[in-house]
């Protein structure tokens, strides 16, 4: 199965977590179209980034959470996966149904995570 | 005048009376003696009264001394409460309780010469008593029954007392429109010591009003159920001037109802567990915050090995360079521990990595400069990494190269750090980008949002990295939610 042409948009604040990430991702033929390490970079580009076909959301970065900028995305109608230490436990109420990895996560966790946001999505 | 017949009364009298010679032995009893204790005269003249009655226990031997006593000293005395068993002709025991008054009667010379036992039954009072669980006295059953609406009234202002000053609060509202009738010490503390007595609670603590307190009140007042809450938020305007303070409270609104059934008022009580509540929740943040560092760092020693991993084939390599770079990870973390978690000083950082290098090879210097946590593992992977890369590839890989590393801090531009290679080979872009140079680049321009020069120079290479403040700046909070 073919994942060429997917594009995503990646909010992590760990440089090594990221780079790490961005690894993952080229390896399962997702494009990374922009990523953030900083909420308000995070919200400037999740209102400009092109349509991007899913984003992988860090929920702490910095000491604040990512959810300005989820909301942003969720309006645009982008698919949402979350990646968090607390695993779904640290989601609000707001965001319960939405898909959740739990750090640190395996590339196998990645893969399977975006195939089920793409099988629902779809 | 008659004669008065003595002995026609003595056997008249309702109540038991017996008489004993001075060595205890019946003389004489009336019939009532002899029917309380199923006995004839026959059985008992002459007969020792212990032996008559015996009681092994504790009751046979506090009798026989009142009788000595009595003896002995020629004045009366009373066993205000005796628990004495009768046994009946047919077998059957009668546990009963005995009031028995022992009067001596003299002779001539002011001996004792008899001795007059007069008993009471007192076994339905004993039994009212123990009921009560109230110690037994000797008094008339009407000062018996004074005593004990004395001794109520005492616990009721002792139940007062203990409401009025109990830790938990307890109010009472009286009617429909909850008028305070009672506040406890710990509930007039709680509404910040504002006089509510007399008043409905809607004019006494306006605040409450609209936060659903009175509605909840009405409900209960109106249909009777109980109402009770856990850790509910409440907003107290406790001083005035001041901003209104939250508390946290564990509640319960009960109705009373007067003797026909109907609601009069509702009794309030509850605990504040404000402190609690507070403690509960900045353990949960803590827990929350250990989380996400210990995951987050766990997901950076991941990436380190899978980065590491990818970059070479040779096994022995790559397990070096992994325990190198772990290695700088933990330095950062133990300096972090040292001041526990919360920033770190810009030349201890650098000393930590360049430490190995003899003085001669390498010098750094800068002003006294405080990091976070967070720009503290960034940079110590940044320098680990450029360290690394000297001693394989750059001024540090032959012995006549040198280096420097200096910082300083700008009000425009924040910190900036020069690396200078000095005296090695030549420096050359590389043709693909390593982990190494991808770090750098990421923590500098993206995790600390900076920007980052490399000048790749016949002298080496150079590097100046411009850090915006923001980045590295300490932060008071702590916990972030």
């Amino acid at each position: 199965m073919s994942r060429d042409g997917r594009r995503i948009f990646v909010v992590e604040d760990e440089t090594l977590v990221l780079i790490n990430l961005e690894d993952m991702l080229d390896e399962l033929g997702w494009t990374v179209l922009a990523q953030a390490m900083w909420l308000p970079e995070a919200e400037r580009l999740a209102a400009s980034v092109e349509a991007p076909d899913a984003a992988i959301l860090d929920v702490n970065i910095g000491g604040v959470t990512v959810f300005p900028a989820a909301r942003i995305l969720a309006e645009r109608g982008v698919p949402i996966l979350f990646a968090t230490g607390y695993g779904r436990e640290g989601l609000p109420p707001e965001w319960q149904d939405r898909p959740v990895i739990m750090k640190p996560y395996t590339q196998r966790d990645v893969a399977q995570a975006l195939a089920d946001l793409m099988d629902t999505a779809a | 005048m008659d004669e008065v017949d003595y002995e026609r009364i003595f056997d008249a009298l309702p109540s038991p009376f017996m008489i004993l010679d001075r060595n205890l032995r019946f003389v004489t009893a009336n019939a009532a003696y002899l029917e309380t204790t199923s006995s004839t005269l026959d059985d008992l003249v002459g007969k020792y009264v212990m032996d008559r009655f015996p009681e092994p226990g504790e009751s046979g031997r506090r009798l026989e001394q009142s009788f000595q006593k009595v003896a002995a000293t020629g004045e009366a005395d009373t066993l205000a409460y005796l628990p004495y068993p009768i046994a009946e002709p047919n077998g059957t025991v009668r546990h009963r309780y005995w009031t028995a008054v022992h009067v001596p009667i003299l002779d001539a010379r002011g001996q004792v010469e008899y001795i007059l036992q007069n008993t009471v039954d007192v076994t339905e009072f004993a039994r009212i008593r123990e009921m009560a669980t109230l110690p037994f006295s000797s008094l008339s059953a009407a000062t018996r029954l004074m005593e004990r609406t004395l001794e109520a009234e005492a616990a009721s202002a002792d139940f007062r007392r203990l409401f009025q000053q109990a830790p938990a609060f307890f109010a009472v509202l009286s009617g429909p429109t909850h008028i305070f009738t009672f506040s406890s010490d710990s509930y007039t503390r709680l509404i910040g010591g504002r006089n509510v007595i007399g008043r409905p609670i809607a004019d006494a603590l306006p605040e409450v009003v609209e936060q659903g307190f009175v509605d909840l009140l009405d409900q209960v007042y109106i249909d009777g159920h109980v109402h009770q809450a856990e850790g509910a938020r409440v907003i107290l305007d406790n001083e005035p001037g001041r901003p209104p303070q939250e508390y946290f409270l564990d509640f319960s609104y009960n109705p009373i109802r007067d003797s026909a059934g109907n609601i009069t008022g509702i009794f309030v009580q509850g605990m504040d567990r404000t402190d609690a509540f507070r403690a509960t929740q900045r353990q949960r943040l803590m827990i929350d915050e250990l989380n996400h560092r210990v995951k987050n760092t766990l997901a950076t020693v991941q990436s380190i090995a899978s980065q590491t991993l990818r970059s070479t084939n040779d096994v022995t390599a790559a397990r070096q360079a992994f325990e190198a770079r772990i290695s700088a990870l933990a330095g950062a973390h133990t300096m972090l521990s040292d001041r526990q978690w919360h920033n770190t000083e810009i030349g201890h950082l650098v000393q930590k990595e360049l430490d190995v290098f003899s003085s001669d090879k390498v010098s750094f210097g800068g002003p006294v400069l405080v990091v976070n946590a967070k720009a503290t593992v960034a940079l110590a992977l940044v320098l680990h990494e450029l360290a690394t890369n000297a001693v394989k590839h750059g001024a540090l890989s032959v012995p006549e190269g040198g280096l420097s590393v200096t910082w300083s801090e700008s009000s425009g531009d924040g910190l900036v750090i020069d690396w200078v290679e000095t005296g090695g080979p030549p420096a050359q872009e590389p043709t693909r980008k390593g982990f190494g140079s991808r770090l750098l680049r990421t923590v500098i321009t993206g995790e600390m949002g900076g920007s980052m020069e490399m000048r790749y120079l016949e002298t080496g290479l150079r590097v100046r990295m411009v850090i915006p403040r923001a980045a590295y700046q300490v932060q008071e909070a702590l916990f972030v939610s």
